[in-house]
C-alpha cells in the first residue's frame, strides 16, 4: 500500500479508537469512510493552502519587484500591504464578466479551468512531508509531468477561443514553448530517477539525506548541471520571465489572457503562481533533499530516545520539522524565480527555441548518459562519500 | 466499492467523450471531448492496476497528441464552413447520416467477428478488476530492456525516421543557382 496521509494518521491510537467506535455505532466497517473523510479534509487543506500561497505569490511578486526597483510597492491594505491579494480577489470577483462576441464560448469558459485543474491535479503527489502527501503513487513524478501538460492545453485553448490576434499569438507561443521545454525537463527528471531507482516521490526523496552533501544536487557533477537545466526548463514551462513570451506586455498586450477579465483572468493568474510553487517543490524534492531534515529528526526516533517523549508526539514534531524544511527550500526557490523575472530581459522567439533545442536538450541527454555511467562506474555512490573514503585511506597511511 | 465507482466514472467519461466527439459539429470542440475520452481511458487503466500505463496515457495523449491535434486543426483551418465553393454540402470530417449508417453496420459486424474470436479467451478468464496494487513500473522496465529489446529499439528507429522526415519536409529548400 502506498503511503498517504491516511496511512500516517492511522498510526495514532486515537484514530483507530475513533474508527472502531464509529464502526460500532454505524454497524459496518467504517475504515473506508474515515479514510474518505480524512482525504477530503486533507484535499481541502492543500487546495486552500495552495490558493493562499498563489495569492501571496502575487503580493510577493509586487513587493520584491518593488524592492529591486527601489520602489515601495503595495503598502496600504493591511500591515505592509499584505492583504493586497484579498483586495485584488474581491475586485476580480466583482468585475463584470466579459466574453467577446466573436469568441468560441464553450472553449473560452473551459480554458482557465483546464489550467487550474492541471495544476491542482499535480498537487496530489507533491510531497509536503513524509506523512503529509495526498498519494505517494508508484508513478508519482511521471503522473505529475502528465498532469502538468494539461496547462499547455488550457493556455492554447484560451488563446484560440478569444478570437483576438494577441491572444492567438500568445496561445501558440505558450503551447509550443511548453511542449518544447517539457523535453529537457523530463530528461533531467529521468536522470534523477536513474539515481534513485524509482518513480515515486517517496523513493526519490528517500535516496537523499538531510545534510547538503547527501542531496542529489551534489551527488555527481551531472546531477549538479541537471539542476540548472531543470530550473531553466521549469521557468519556461511556467511562462515566467525571461521566457514570458506568451504574455509579453510590450508586444502582445498580455498574450493568451488579453480578452479575459474578472475571475476568469484571476484563475489563469492563480494557476500560474501555484504552478511555480509546484515546479519549485519538484526541484526541491528531486535535487535539494525534499522534506528531509538532518539527524533523522523527521522520524522522531531521536526525540523519543533523548527526551523520552511520547512516540506519536515525537513523530508529529518530526512531521512539522519536515514541513518546515520543505516549505523553506521551496519558497527560497520561489524567491529566486521572482528575482530572475525582475532581473533578466525577455528572450526572442528564435533565441527561446535555440536555447531549448540546441543547448538544453543536448545537455540534458549528456547528463542522462553521464549519470548512467557514474552509477555504473562508482556503484551509485555520491562524490562526497568517495572523497570521504579516499581521505580516510590516506589518513590511514600516515 | 471505490474501484466500481472509479470504473463507472471512467467508463462514462470514455464513452460519453467518444460520443460527443462524433456528434460535435466543431472540430476544435471534438478535440476537447477527445481529451476527456483519453482521460477516461487512463482511468480505466488505473482500474485494472496498470498505473504506469495510465500515467503514460496522460503524458502521451493528453499532453502531446491533443496539443498537436489542436495545432493542426487551427493551422489548417479545420473549423468553419461545410459548404464548398460550388454551394454543395461537403461530406464533413465528422460524417453525415449516410456515413454514420454504414459505419454503424461495419462496427457491429466487426465487433461480432472480434467477439467470436476472443470468446474462448474471455470464457476461461476470471475477472481481473484490480486484484493487487503492486507496482508495474519495474516489471515493464525489465521486460522492455531484456525480452523485448529488439521491438523497443526498432520503434525508436521508427520515431527517429519520423523526426528526420519532418525536419526534411519543413526545412526551407535552397534554390539552385544554375
Amino acid at each position: 500500500m502506498n503511503s498517504t496521509v491516511v496511512t500516517y494518521l492511522s498510526q495514532s491510537k486515537e484514530l483507530t479508537d475513533a474508527t472502531a467506535w464509529l464502526s460500532k455505532v454505524l454497524g459496518l466497517d467504517a475504515s473506508s469512510l474515515v479514510a474518505f473523510i480524512i482525504f477530503a479534509v486533507a484535499c481541502l487543506i492543500v487546495v486552500g493552502l495552495m490558493s493562499t500561497i498563489g495569492g501571496l505569490g502575487t503580493y510577493a511578486e509586487r513587493k520584491i519587484s518593488a524592492d529591486l526597483q527601489m520602489r515601495v510597492g503595495p503598502n496600504r491594505v493591511g500591515p505592509y500591504g499584505i492583504l493586497q491579494f484579498l483586495a485584488d480577489g474581491v475586485k476580480m470577483i466583482l468585475k463584470e464578466d466579459i466574453i467577446p462576441s466573436g469568441a468560441d464560448r464553450f472553449t473560452f469558459i473551459l480554458a482557465p479551468f483546464l489550467c487550474l485543474v492541471g495544476v491542482f491535479a499535480t498537487l496530489a503527489v507533491v510531497p509536503f512531508s513524509s506523512g503529509f502527501i495526498l498519494a505517494d503513487l508508484n508513478v508519482g513524478i511521471f503522473y505529475l509531468v502528465g498532469m502538468a501538460s494539461l496547462v499547455g492545453v488550457g493556455v492554447f485553448l484560451g488563446g484560440y477561443a478569444s478570437n483576438s490576434k494577441w491572444s492567438m499569438l500568445g496561445g501558440m507561443r505558450g503551447a509550443s514553448q511548453i511542449i518544447s521545454y517539457e523535453i529537457p525537463a523530463t530528461i533531467t527528471i529521468i536522470s534523477i530517477v536513474l539515481l534513485a531507482g524509482g518513480l515515486s516521490m517517496g523513493t526519490l526523496i528517500g535516496g537523499q539525506g538531510g545534510m547538503p552533501q547527501e542531496w542529489y544536487l551534489f551527488h555527481n557533477p551531472f546531477a549538479f548541471i541537471g539542476f540548472f537545466v531543470y530550473f531553466i526548463a521549469a521557468l519556461a514551462e511556467t511562462n515566467r520571465a525571461p521566457f514570458d513570451l506568451p504574455e509579453a506586455e510590450s508586444e502582445l498586450v498580455s498574450g493568451y489572457h488579453t480578452e479575459y477579465s474578472g475571475m476568469r483572468f484571476g484563475l489563469f493568474a492563480l494557476a500560474e503562481y501555484i504552478e511555480v510553487f509546484v515546479v519549485c517543490g519538484v526541484a526541491t524534492a528531486l535535487f535539494l533533499g525534499g522534506y528531509k531534515v538532518p539527524f533523522d529528526l523527521g522520524t522522531g526516533a531521536i526525540l523519543v530516545q533523548k527526551l523520552g517523549l511520547n512516540e506519536m508526539l515525537a513523530k508529529n514534531i518530526g512531521q512539522i520539522l519536515e514541513l518546515g524544511a520543505f516549505f523553506t527550500k521551496t519558497l527560497a526557490l520561489y524567491y529566486v524565480v521572482i528575482w530572475v523575472r525582475w532581473t533578466l530581459p525577455r528572450l526572442r522567439v528564435d533565441q527561446l527555441m535555440t536555447l531549448c533545442w540546441k543547448y538544453l536538450t543536448p545537455i540534458a541527454i549528456f547528463n542522462l548518459l553521464g549519470c548512467a555511467v557514474w552509477m555504473y562506474a562508482f556503484d551509485g555512490r555520491s562524490i562526497f562519500s568517495l572523497i570521504f573514503d579516499a581521505t580516510t585511506v590516506v589518513a590511514g597511511h600516515h | 466499492m471505490f474501484t466500481n465507482t472509479l470504473f463507472l466514472l471512467s467508463a462514462a467519461l470514455t464513452v460519453g467523450g467518444a460520443i460527443a466527439v462524433v456528434y460535435s459539429q466543431n472540430l476544435m470542440h471534438a478535440c476537447i471531448y477527445l481529451l476527456a475520452s483519453f482521460f477516461g481511458v487512463a482511468g480505466l487503466y488505473a482500474c485494472i492496476g496498470a498505473d504506469f500505463l495510465a500515467a503514460t496515457q496522460l503524458v502521451v495523449y493528453a499532453g502531446g497528441v491533443v496539443i498537436l491535434m489542436l495545432f493542426a486543426i487551427m493551422l489548417t483551418g479545420g473549423t468553419g464552413n461545410n459548404i464548398n465553393r460550388y454551394g454543395l454540402e461537403k461530406i464533413a470530417a465528422m460524417g453525415n447520416k449516410k456515413t454514420y449508417f454504414f459505419a454503424g453496420i461495419t462496427a457491429i459486424l466487426a465487433s461480432l467477428v472480434v467477439l467470436k474470436i476472443i470468446a474462448n479467451v474471455l470464457k476461461d478468464q476470471p475477472s481481473t478488476l484490480l486484484t493487487s496494487n503492486e507496482p508495474t513500473v519495474e516489471r515493464i522496465g525489465t521486460i522492455l530492456a531484456t525480452d523485448h529489446i529488439l521491438a523497443f529499439e526498432i520503434s525508436s528507429v521508427l520515431l527517429l525516421g519520423a523526426l528526420i522526415g519532418a525536419a526534411v519536409i519543413s526545412r526551407p529548400r535552397k534554390e539552385r543557382h544554375d
